[in-house]
């Protein structure tokens, strides 16, 4: 289980650069939590720095054990999780309407950012075990099933930051997997179409249009789509059996594009009706936040006038006005990168970035060099864990993607988060020790 | 077999590497771009919204001008009629108390303490946001801050603004003159924006205090507070000292007007004292008058509907704002007119049976008020005989006495530097005509010949046109400022010269001639109240009646136009036109007024 010469193979580059991420996130919450009018200090940042004391001595622990392991427990692992989600999101105590948490007295945890992890450890070995049959369509069956079990009991409790997490990683370990890259863009049509047409009939509704557009008309009469769609979706199991009798090429390029187009409608249809008006309005407002300064546009727009008033050397530490005085919401935990714009300046920011970029390369590097394809798999699959946070999170902080309550790792306040990241990291480190070991 | 497809799927995997990372270096450029976009190209435009966001401007009020009497010497005895006064008024957020408990107990202690009901505050507070500071009380004693400073743990967040407060010391005496200030208006906001008036200022609404508003106001300073999004004061500074406004010395008189206001107690109408030397306003007084520190004060609302439905109109000032006919004072603009146009001359005699016949379609007698027999220029002016005015009036036409009575200015503005002046009316042929579809009748003649009829006339026209008399033609702008002082009274800013706004061609003769007319009606005439007076003084009254014939049943107004000293220096020269509404004759009324104010400008010495 423990080589004698793992321990050279540590990657300290990305224990240091982890340290020193964690560390600004300390002193970003710390500024967070401070009240310059009573000039007192909420110290959530003391908690902070207990979680991660206790997570690099887990993520020192983890980088010893042998990833392999992992994987023949996988299955276990995936169902104890999702065992612990069921619990939490059926009996855990409500905090602002979520039950996310599963309070254990001294601490609560959140119990879905574990599953993040488990959620890439079955994945990895299922795909690594399919590897070769990993092109035929039927094989993705299981790898949805694996993610929209997560996926809905996440959204029930409601939380839909991380339920929606769970897609970009699915896709990306399903393209580093091998699966079939034009698989993988008719799913993405599917679900492109499925989200556009209740974003442009919600937009109608709520703003208005001039003038009327036929297509558009027709659209809104969700009865009359709904059996539009189904028709075509007949015509295109037809068009599938027939091609089982006579194998013509033209007739794939009739079902393909047909059932992806009516499968797509067919799902906007779903998600017009059972979405609620606040939710699809969430992402007019990404689009544009002056459509609801006061609500939901208000923290972007606060959020960027924050990071863009940092200028380029920023207001110094503790000096960041919008952090301070509290025209930036939840700033120890969605906008916790705000106040590092906010205090540290472009050149900050830049920091961070990179700081990030650093850690993201080097797990794909990992994955790149990894002895075999669980090992690979598992690397992309962390190294997209982060890198979804990090581009879900500052993009929405800088105003280019929608409102979604995802923490940044190793620098946003949150026990849950930032242990199962260190976790992460010890896997990764695991994984590139055992590079030359077989 | 089994290690080339190894190899292939290896192959792959490595190429779908290599555009995985290509993907993730492309979001991190975009990212990043748009950290320039944000930080570095709208950086200051991005700086500004969060300075907006923070900083709160409190207004520091200037300190508004006081108002003196002409006998302002500095480190004298002399009267302030206008002054301010600190005043502080208790303040509150209601986002600074955490809870609604915590909002509850304040709102219940601090009722408590300033006297006021829970219920008016929670109104107050449901009213507007919660960030909004609210006025709790106006004017609070001295006690109650000291209550509320040294007892911070009781009321924690309660603070105390200043909001200095004019005080009318003269209260009722000078109410038109002076005026009032209150705060802005809607209408006067849109226009006044731009000169940097703020919505919650005061402006000066009437009098004095519009007319030099500017001047009197100052420049309120600032104080720059950052606070956070709960409206906390995180720090201050005072980002701008106010500049106090300038003090102003008006030309009255305060024992002049003093006399005058006391002169006319119970009566309704004006008086004007004025200098036809420079046109200096001695004194402006218009009665009813009221209090303008009620108008000012906190409960003014019944107050001030009770001035505004009071019939009498207690808001008009009568003296620039109100016409009357002039009566019987018209007929030395008829003799004027007489003697400029030769239609008559000082010897010429009239003969009086106390009325006059104006022979035409239907014969219609014209009366005088007594028979006075056979009259010159000088006993009918005296005497004021309506019929010897008949006559003349007759002869001259009415042209030529428009005339007359527009060269004196009768039916013109005179620029007086207080707002709200209105025009006489002097009729013409043609008006008639347009108005009433009917021509000149010879009878209007006689009515406009004593001041009867059509014509109407402010007072201070009244007043200019005995200026020109005595100042040999020549009529001065009449004006109430003396002269512009600095905060501190060191410095004088401005002084008013005289301006001239008219000059009238006349022979000295035709003034001797009036005058000698407007003596004897002193010392033997309708006048005579006034000849016990040690300075000589000469005048002519006059008995307004509305449009009826007969005078027994119809409402009268009393005049009183004259100055002193008769035969003096122009310099030393003062004009005095009483008007006393319903006052009966003028004799009985506006005289006795007459008297207080030239027995008062005597021991002023205003004739030495």
């Amino acid at each position: 289980m423990i080589g004698r010469d793992s321990i050279h193979k540590i990657d300290y580059t990305l224990v240091i650069v982890v340290t020193l991420l964690v560390t600004l996130g300390i002193l970003m919450i710390y500024s967070a939590g401070f009240d310059p009018v009573e000039k007192i200090n909420n110290g959530m940042f003391k908690k902070q720095i207990l979680w991660f004391i206790f997570g690099f001595i887990l993520m020192i622990f983890i980088s010893f054990l042998n990833y392999q392991y992992l994987g023949d427990y996988s299955l276990h692992i995936y169902g104890f999780i999702i065992f612990i989600l069921l619990i939490t999101t059926i009996f855990g105590t409500p905090i602002r309407n979520t039950r996310a948490w599963l309070n254990l007295g001294f601490f609560s945890i959140q119990p879905s950012e574990f599953m993040k992890l488990a959620f890439v450890i079955v994945l990895g070995k299922y795909l690594e075990i399919r590897e070769r049959d990993i092109k035929n369509f039927r094989e993705l069956l299981i790898p949805f099933v694996l993610t929209l079990v997560p996926v809905f009991i996440v959204l029930s409790q409601p939380d839909f930051g991380t339920a929606v997490i769970f897609i970009p990683i699915l896709f990306t370990m399903l393209f580093v997997g091998g699966a079939d890259v034009s698989h993988l863009i008719s799913i993405i049509a599917i679900a492109a179409i499925a989200l556009i047409v209740p974003m442009i009939l919600t937009y109608r509704e709520w703003i208005g249009s001039e003038g009327s557009n036929i297509i558009l008309d027709f659209f809104q009469d969700l009865d009359a789509l709904f059996i539009v769609s189904g028709i075509i979706l007949l015509l295109s199991i037809a068009t599938f059996v027939l091609h089982f009798f006579s194998v013509k090429k033209f007739l794939r390029r009739i079902y393909i594009p047909g059932s992806v187009l009516s499968i797509g409608l067919i799902s906007s249809v779903f998600i017009q009706k059972f979405f609620k008006v606040y939710q699809k309005k969430r992402i007019l407002v990404f689009l544009n936040p002056d459509l609801d300064p006061h609500g939901s546009g208000y923290n972007i727009i606060q959020s960027k006038i924050a990071i863009g008033s940092g200028g380029f050397f920023g207001k110094g530490f503790l000096q960041g006005s919008q952090a301070q005085l509290g025209f930036l919401p939840e700033k120890t935990s969605d906008f916790i990168f705000s106040v590092v714009a906010e205090e540290w300046g472009f050149v900050g920011s830049i920091i961070i970035i990179m700081l990030f970029a650093i850690i993201i390369f080097k797990a794909i590097q990992i994955a790149f060099e990894a002895k075999d394809k669980f090992g690979a798999l598992l690397a992309s699959g962390i190294c997209s864990i982060f890198f979804f946070h990090i581009l879900i999170n500052i993009g929405m902080v800088i105003g280019i993607m929608p409102v979604t309550g995802l923490p940044l790792c190793f620098v946003s306040y949150g026990g849950s988060n930032l242990i199962m990241s260190m976790i992460g990291v010890g896997i990764l480190i695991n994984i590139r020790s055992k590079k030359f070991v077989y | 077999m089994q290690t080339s497809l190894k190899a292939r799927m290896l192959e792959a995997f490595r190429f779908r590497m290599y555009f995985f990372s290509s993907v993730v270096a492309f979001i991190f450029f975009i990212l990043i771009i748009q950290l320039i976009n944000l930080q570095i190209i709208q950086g200051s435009e991005y700086e500004l919204k969060s300075r907006l966001n923070m900083e709160n401007y409190i207004p520091i009020p200037a300190s508004r001008g006081e108002i003196y009497d002409r006998n302002y010497s500095p480190g004298g005895d002399h009267k302030v009629l206008v002054s301010n006064r600190p005043s502080f008024n208790i303040t509150m957020i209601p986002a600074n108390y955490a809870t609604g408990d915590d909002l509850n107990l304040i709102v219940n202690r601090v009722a408590r303490l300033l006297k006021i009901q829970t219920e008016d505050i929670r109104e107050q507070i449901k009213s507007g946001t919660p960030w909004e500071r609210i006025v709790l009380k106006e004017d609070v004693d001295f006690d109650t801050i000291v209550k509320i400073a040294s007892n911070q743990h009781l009321f924690p967040k309660i603070e105390w603004e200043d909001a200095p407060l004019r005080v009318y010391n003269t209260t009722n005496i000078f109410a038109h003159s002076i005026g009032y200030i209150g705060t802005i208006s809607r209408e006067e906001y849109a226009s006044l924006k731009k000169k940097g008036y703020k919505h919650y200022q005061k402006i000066g609404k009437t009098g004095i205090e519009r007319q030099y508003d500017a001047l009197l106001r100052g420049n309120d300073g600032f104080i720059r507070r950052i606070v956070d999004v709960r409206n906390r004061t995180e720090g201050e500074e005072v980002g701008l000292r106010p500049t106090a406004g300038n003090n102003i010395v008006l030309t009255i008189d305060y024992d002049v007007q003093k006399a005058a206001f006391d002169a006319m107690t119970g009566m309704n109408g004006s008086a004007i004292v004025l200098k036809p030397a420079t046109g200096e306003v001695l004194a402006l007084v218009s009665k009813p008058d009221y209090d303008p520190n009620m108008i000012m004060s906190r409960d003014n609302e019944d107050f001030i509907k009770e001035l505004n439905t009071d019939p009498n109109r207690p808001f008009l000032n009568r003296t620039i704002q109100s016409k009357y006919p002039p009566a019987s004072t018209f007929k030395l603009v008829t003799a004027v007119a007489g003697l400029e146009t030769e239609k008559t001359y000082p010897e010429k005699t009239f003969y009086c049976p106390g009325k006059y016949t104006l022979k035409g379609y239907i014969d219609r007698d014209f009366y005088c008020y007594e028979a006075h027999g056979t009259v010159n220029l000088y006993w009918a002016i005296a005497r004021s005989c309506s019929v010897y005015f008949y006559q003349l009036g007759y002869k001259i036409g009415p042209t030529s006495i428009l005339k007359y009575a527009e060269y004196f200015g009768l039916n013109e503005k005179s620029n007086i530097d207080i707002p709200g002046e209105i025009s006489g009316f002097i009729p013409t042929k043609n008006w008639k005509m347009k108005v009433f579809g009917q021509p000149w009748f010879d009878g209007d003649t006689l009515n406009l010949s004593i001041g009867q009829g059509f014509l109407t006339i402010t007072p201070i026209a009244m007043a200019n046109f005995i200026a020109g008399l005595v100042n040999n033609g020549i009529v001065y702008r009449p004006h109430l400022l003396k002269e512009v002082r600095s905060p501190d009274n060191r410095i004088i800013v401005q002084t008013q010269a005289r301006e001239k706004i008219r000059e009238i061609p006349l022979s000295p003769l035709t003034l001797k001639v009036v005058k000698e007319g407007m003596r004897l009606g002193v010392t033997s005439g309708t006048s005579a109240r006034l000849n016990w007076l040690k300075v000589p003084v000469a005048g002519k009254t006059g008995t307004a009646q509305t449009r009826s014939k007969r005078k027994s049943d119809a409402t009268q107004h009393g005049w009183f136009v004259g100055y002193a000293p008769y035969n003096g220096s122009v310099d030393k020269a003062v004009a005095v036109v009483v008007m006393v509404e319903y006052g009966i004759a003028g004799a009985v009324s506006a005289v006795p007024v007459a008297e207080r104010v030239f027995s008062t400008l005597y021991e002023k010495g205003y004739f030495q």
